[in-house]
């Protein structure tokens, strides 16, 4: 037989008037809210929208013929009076729902209402009815007059005084109950006004409620009436909390958790007390933690439990008592996060997930001691000892003997028959690990809150664990799978083993081969802790599978588990070959492969190589039947199988620990050329084709996460067989590039270029290849800085091409050859760095794209420097120009340039400040050669026309130039000249361009005044040897403003020979007055510069005899 | 009397675990990797002042109902852990204090001995010998 009841009770369960939060209940009577819109909103109003700043009040409506609880009878007392529990399942729900603290009665009345008298006679009966339904109640009557006018302020209102004070007569209240409602607008805010006053009479209600229940305790003796000491306590308690006075009603609790400490536990009443106990301390947590007490909520919390955790009562019933500290911690665990939601901080060590795992713990404990005591349940009892449960007049009382004091002995068979009933309800009615799974999941969102990461896991573990017990496989394979990795990267092998033993019996259990399989070969790996036997025991199973036989269990799992499983592997084996795809990737399997490619670079019409290494770390043989690479380019991925393997090839064996090496290769795809291919992905075979393949997929870089830092693999002794395994390095990309040309590519040029010039460079292309070439194009880049002086040019005329130079030519077949002029020009010195690229198609059978590039370094050169003399008239060197004196300016070229140059022509350009004096000059070195070394020089007479501080520009230099055989370059050079002084006086001595001894040479000195200004000059001309001469030897001369004066000079060569003329000098009369403007040392220096000071003389003719003798006479 | 001692590397694997009931031992390890949570959030932390850098001990890491949880980490991110019976009242801090410190000096000889290879898991018998003579309070 069934119980009665089918709904699970638990008796650990909090009900749910204790987790309410008791709010002041406010009854309001007299509002029609179905028929009158008025009373409708008006109950809205009050009723709804209750935000957090609104009072602490709840609304009840109430109806005219409602009826209240009966009042009790009072005891005066409690002598003879013996309790029969402690706390009454009634009175919390009737203080919350039922007795309202306050009761307004509503009623339309305005003060200038026609019928006042029958209105208020009305309203007075109402008041009346309402007093008589409350009988005995302290319940405070109110009445709310809901008016249609605006009130008038206290005191105006003559008539409203009047009617109010009568009204208050006929109803028999005092005015200060008696209240107006307005409906018209400010509706709400009349209705919080009324709010806060009825709130305040409840707060008084409550506390003089409180202030009847402590006036019993005087009545109470501590030998009797221990539970009424707590039921007081508790009920003092509830009713502060009502009135919202947490400190008054903390306080109750703690004595009435005291005093419920006082009793002495008994078997009869532990399920009594226990339950109590957690209703109070669940109160007590809870305000603590709304008082901001968190410290005193934990160790209040910790007492509890510490006080309880040993107290089982029935031994038979010790999954109740799990069930209920399970509770306290899973409650605790809300109201701990309750207050964290509403600010509290929590710390990584103190946070309601610890509860909450606190409370699975112990859900677990329930679930196994219920698994230990309820065994041999089978049936329900009859008749059935829980009928009277819902009858039960106190809390945590049990039914077959409610109300029974703890003195009674308790009736054996009864009691036996209620435990029996108890063990049948739990084992049948409870899903433990629901309850379980439930616990662990709020714990695992609150510690991952919390940062505690590997505690998260370690409860996804154990939720994992559950779910494994109550047979959901698959639920529990994803969890246990999920949380592998992270055991793995930390290298904790002896959990990871632990883990994944776990998860092959799931896998087994679900038929899920992939994984299975999987997790088969990681265990046989290194790493795990598993004893041999176990390994060749997964070992074998994994040759079943691959044989399609379904793999042994050794564990003890239910049969009907097995079953099912046997039976969704032999669906699994129904189809006729099986293709299984394992990832291995992030797993540490007991096969591990490298790959890498061989070069970093391959040609496109080179064979691309693999290289790849598989290590069997698996204790016993593994045969494999295929291994093979993918290969990914940018737009796919293609497979190549190992050349030369056939099934069975004993270089597919593995023993323990043995490393193979294998070499894939392929042709690359012309197209791939200039990209970059990686490896995808290696790939082992198992098994065989026609029964069950097992496809084992390898990134192809190493999975071992064993990897110590670097700096200490130095330690470690190289125990490691062949091939280096684990110091492999990787190469897992390459680029395909071009195939190397065989075309012949000869660049003619004579090195060095010169600077300016029309450079030639002689491309020739000959092609050496088996086959036409199309697309042949032909690429010059210039590497480096100097791009912007340095031209290119197809022919010598036109505009210069832009780089990188790109021309594309004639096809060619084989043996031709194509020739290509390129011209450039460089206009600074110094190395340039050309790379001459030439790209084509080769039409093989498979065309080709190939690419032959050549790299020229040209140095550039001056050809030639040139350096530009002045001189004087005559040809003395000069430091100064002077405004209109003429000077000679010599530039002269001097070759530097290995080759010969020819020039072809020089000219010369005056700037503006300087005039040629001899217009009609032609180049003194045209068409001369030079040659290393050389050096030619052209002469230009000039004169300056004004004063210059600095130097000033002569004018443009061109030289048009060329190599032997080569094109002509136009150089042109700026030459620069010396400053430009300007001098007032000039000295001009015309002389013959020779004199004869004794022969009178008459010559005139011209003094020229170029100023404004008079200029008076003192002159003195020394005597000299090899003249007589007549004329001034000392004069005081005048020089008018612009004007001249010659002084005449009869010289009398004594001597033949370049002779020394007399020495005129000049000296500068001093005005005091004027400040000279002309000094003595510019006079000097024009002497020197102006004036010969030698003559050529010479001797008289032979012909005249008459000397001749006198010459012999002399001597 | 401890009832488990944990050496555990800076990569956060065990370089040396023991327990006085080995049936225990996967239960123990569950809790000790647990307790790195809060070791690595006091390292991470990095509210020690400078006056307490040489303070390697972290102190309680968990109290659970069953065992308290003690940590101290060295320079080199070596972490100790021991973990002590709830109900055992007679170590106070300074005893656990005492006992990783011993933990530590047994470790950097361990580290010293030529045969042993850095960053690999303990498994020499003396060491082993030693670590259970210390917890075990003698």
């Amino acid at each position: 037989m069934q119980p009665q009841s089918n709904t699970i009770f638990d008796q650990s369960d909090l009900p749910p008037e204790l987790c309410a939060k008791p709010l002041s209940l406010v009854g309001i009577s007299g509002l029609d809210t179905l028929n009158n819109a008025i009373h409708k909103s008006i109950w809205e109003t009050f009723n709804s929208n209750r935000r957090i700043e609104r009072s602490p009040v709840v609304f009840r409506l109430i109806s005219n013929a409602h009826e209240f609880p009966i009042v009790k009878p009072k005891r005066n007392s409690y002598e003879w009076y013996i309790p029969k529990g402690i706390l009454k399942k009634n009175w919390m729900n009737k203080h919350l729902n039922e007795i309202p603290a306050v009761i307004a009665v509503f009623y339309d009345l305005d003060w200038n209402d026609s019928q006042w008298n029958e209105k208020m006679i009305e309203c007075a009966s109402r008041v009346q009815s309402m007093r008589a339904a409350l009988e005995g109640r302290n319940t405070k009557i109110v009445v709310v007059l809901i008016q249609d006018s605006v009130p008038l302020p206290t005191g105006e209102d003559v008539l409203a005084t009047e009617r109010a004070v009568a009204l208050c007569a006929s109803c028999e209240l005092n005015a200060k109950s008696l209240f107006v409602l307005p409906h018209g607008d400010h509706l709400q805010g009349y209705v919080v006004r009324l709010e806060n006053a009825f709130y305040d009479l409840a707060k008084n209600y409550y506390y003089l409620e409180a202030k009847n229940v402590k006036s019993h305790r005087e009545h109470l003796n501590k030998t009797t009436h221990q539970y009424l000491f707590v039921r007081h306590q508790f009920k003092m308690g509830f009713l502060n909390e009502l009135r919202q006075d947490n400190h008054t009603a903390h306080k109750h609790y703690t004595h009435a958790y005291n005093n419920l400490l006082e009793i002495r536990i008994v078997d009869t009443n532990a399920m009594e007390i226990r339950t109590v106990a957690g209703f109070i301390n669940y109160k007590l947590c809870r305000l603590m933690f709304t008082l901001s007490l968190p410290r005193d909520a934990i160790s209040q919390f910790r007492s509890h439990t510490d006080r309880f955790k040993t107290r089982i009562g029935f031994q038979e019933l010790a999954f109740e008592h799990h069930a209920w500290i399970a509770k306290q911690y899973s409650v605790f665990g809300d109201i701990f996060d309750e207050a964290v939601k509403l600010g509290l901080p929590a710390v990584q060590t103190q946070h309601p997930g610890i509860y909450y795992q606190q409370a699975a713990q112990y859900a677990i404990l329930r679930k196994e001691s219920c698994q230990e005591l309820c065994q041999s349940v089978l049936n329900y009892p009859t008749p059935d000892p829980l009928e009277n449960f819902k009858q039960l007049e106190f809390y945590g009382q049990r039914p077959w003997r409610p109300g029974k004091l703890t003195a009674e002995p308790p009736d054996p068979h009864l009691e036996s028959k209620g435990i029996e009933a108890l063990q049948y309800l739990e084992k049948t009615q409870v899903n433990h690990s629901n309850i379980i799974i439930s616990l662990f999941g709020f714990a695992i969102s609150q510690y991952k809150t919390y940062r505690c990461l590997r505690m998260r896991r370690h409860l996804v573990v154990q939720m994992a664990e559950e779910y494994y017990n109550s047979g959901d496989y698959g639920k529990a394979l994803t969890l246990f799978t999920h949380m592998l990795w992270d055991y793995r990267t930390e290298c904790w092998w002896h959990l990871l083993t632990d883990i994944l033993c776990k998860a092959l019996q799931c896998a087994f259990l679900t038929a899920n081969v992939q994984d299975y399989l999987t997790l088969s070969l990681e265990l046989l790996g290194t790493s795990t802790t598993i004893s041999m036997d176990r390994k060749k025991y997964i070992y074998e199973n994994i040759l079943r599978v691959l044989n399609k036989q379904i793999p042994e269990l050794d564990e003890n799992i239910s049969s009907n588990s097995i079953q099912n499983a046997q039976l969704l592997w032999k669906q699994f084996y129904s189809v006729d070959s099986i293709l299984i795809s394992l990832d291995m990737t992030n797993m540490l399997s007991c096969v591990d492969t490298k790959a890498r490619f061989m070069q970093n670079r391959y040609q496109g019409d080179h064979h691309v190589v693999v290289e790849i290494f598989v290590r069997s770390s698996c204790p016993f043989l593994l045969q494999f039947f295929k291994v093979f690479a993918t290969i990914n380019t940018p737009e796919y991925a293609s497979e190549y199988d190992v050349i030369n393997l056939k099934e069975g090839d004993p270089s597919l064996r593995f023993n323990y620990n043995e490393v193979k090496r294998y070499v894939v290769e392929f042709m690359p795809d012309p197209n791939d050329i200039e990209k970059e291919i990686q490896i995808g992905a290696i790939n082992l075979c198992m098994g065989n084709k026609d029964k069950c393949c097992v496809d084992l997929k390898f990134t192809g870089f190493d999975n071992d996460s064993n990897q110590t830092s670097p700096d200490l693999t130095h330690f470690r002794r190289n125990i490691r067989p062949i091939y280096e395994f684990d110091n492999l390095s990787l190469s897992p990309s390459a680029l395909i590039v071009p195939r190397s040309s065989k075309i012949n590519v000869k660049i003619d040029h004579h090195q060095p270029a010169l600077l300016g010039e029309w450079y030639e460079i002689d491309i020739s292309i000959i092609n050496d290849e088996k086959f036409l070439i199309e697309n042949l194009q032909l690429e010059i880049v210039l590497n480096g800085e100097s791009s912007s002086q340095t031209e290119f040019y197809l022919t010598d005329a036109g505009k210069p091409e832009n780089l990188p130079l790109q021309l594309r030519l004639n096809n060619l077949v084989t043996s031709a050859s194509i020739c290509k002029k390129i011209l450039m020009r460089a206009y600074n010195i110094g190395p340039r760095n050309l790379s001459v690229k030439i790209t084509y198609l080769l039409k093989s059978e498979k065309p080709v794209l190939s690419i032959k590039e050549q790299n020229l370094d040209i140095l550039v050169v001056k050809p030639f420097d040139t350096t530009t003399k002045f001189l004087s008239a005559k040809f003395g060197d000069i430091v100064k120009f002077y405004v209109d004196e003429p000077f000679i300016l010599m530039p002269i070229i001097s070759c530097l340039s290995p080759w010969p140059i020819s020039i072809e022509d020089t000219t010369l350009e005056c700037s503006p400040t300087v005039s040629l004096i001899d217009t009609n000059v032609k180049s003194q070195v045209k068409g001369l050669v030079l040659r290393n070394g050389d050096s030619g020089a052209d002469i230009y007479y000039a004169k300056t026309v004004k004063p210059s501080e600095t130097f000033i520009t002569v004018g443009q230099y061109s030289i048009k130039w060329r190599r032997q055989n080569g094109k002509t370059t136009l150089s042109q050079i700026n030459i620069t000249g010396l400053t430009v002084d300007s001098i007032p006086l000039d000295l001009e001595l015309p002389l013959p361009a020779f004199g004869l001894v004794r022969t009178p040479l008459l010559v005139s000195y011209k003094f020229y005044n170029k100023s404004q200004q008079l200029i008076q000059l003192d002159m003195n001309m020394e005597a000299s040897e090899a003249f007589m001469f007549a004329g001034y030897k000392q004069l005081q001369i005048s020089i008018l403003p612009e004007s001249s004066k010659s002084l005449q000079y009869n010289l009398y060569p004594l001597v033949a020979g370049s002779v020394m003329l007399p020495k005129l000098s000049l000296t500068l009369v001093s005005n005091s007055d004027e400040k000279p403007f002309l000094d003595q040392d510019e006079i000097n220096n024009l002497l020197e510069r102006a004036l010969p000071t030698h003559l050529f003389i010479m001797p008289q003719g032979k012909r005249i005899p008459i000397p001749s003798e006198r010459v012999i006479e002399t001597q | 009397m401890a009832v488990c001692a944990a050496i555990i590397g800076k990569d956060n694997s065990p370089k040396y675990f023991t327990c006085l009931n080995p049936d225990e031992e996967l239960g123990f390890q569950y809790k000790v990797l647990s307790s790195l949570d809060v070791i690595e959030e006091k390292l991470n932390s990095g509210n020690k002042s400078v006056s307490d850098t040489r303070e390697l001990y972290l102190g309680m890491l968990y109290s659970l109902e069953k065992h308290k949880i003690y940590g101290y980490v060295s320079n080199t991110k070596i972490k100790f852990i021991i973990v002590i019976d709830s109900t055992n009242t007679s170590l106070r801090d300074n005893e656990i204090r005492s006992m990783f410190r011993k933990l530590h000096s047994i470790y950097a000889d361990n580290v010293c001995n030529p045969f042993y290879i850095p960053d690999e898991p303990i498994t020499s018998k003396s060491f082993d010998k030693s670590v259970k003579h210390i917890i075990s309070g003698i």
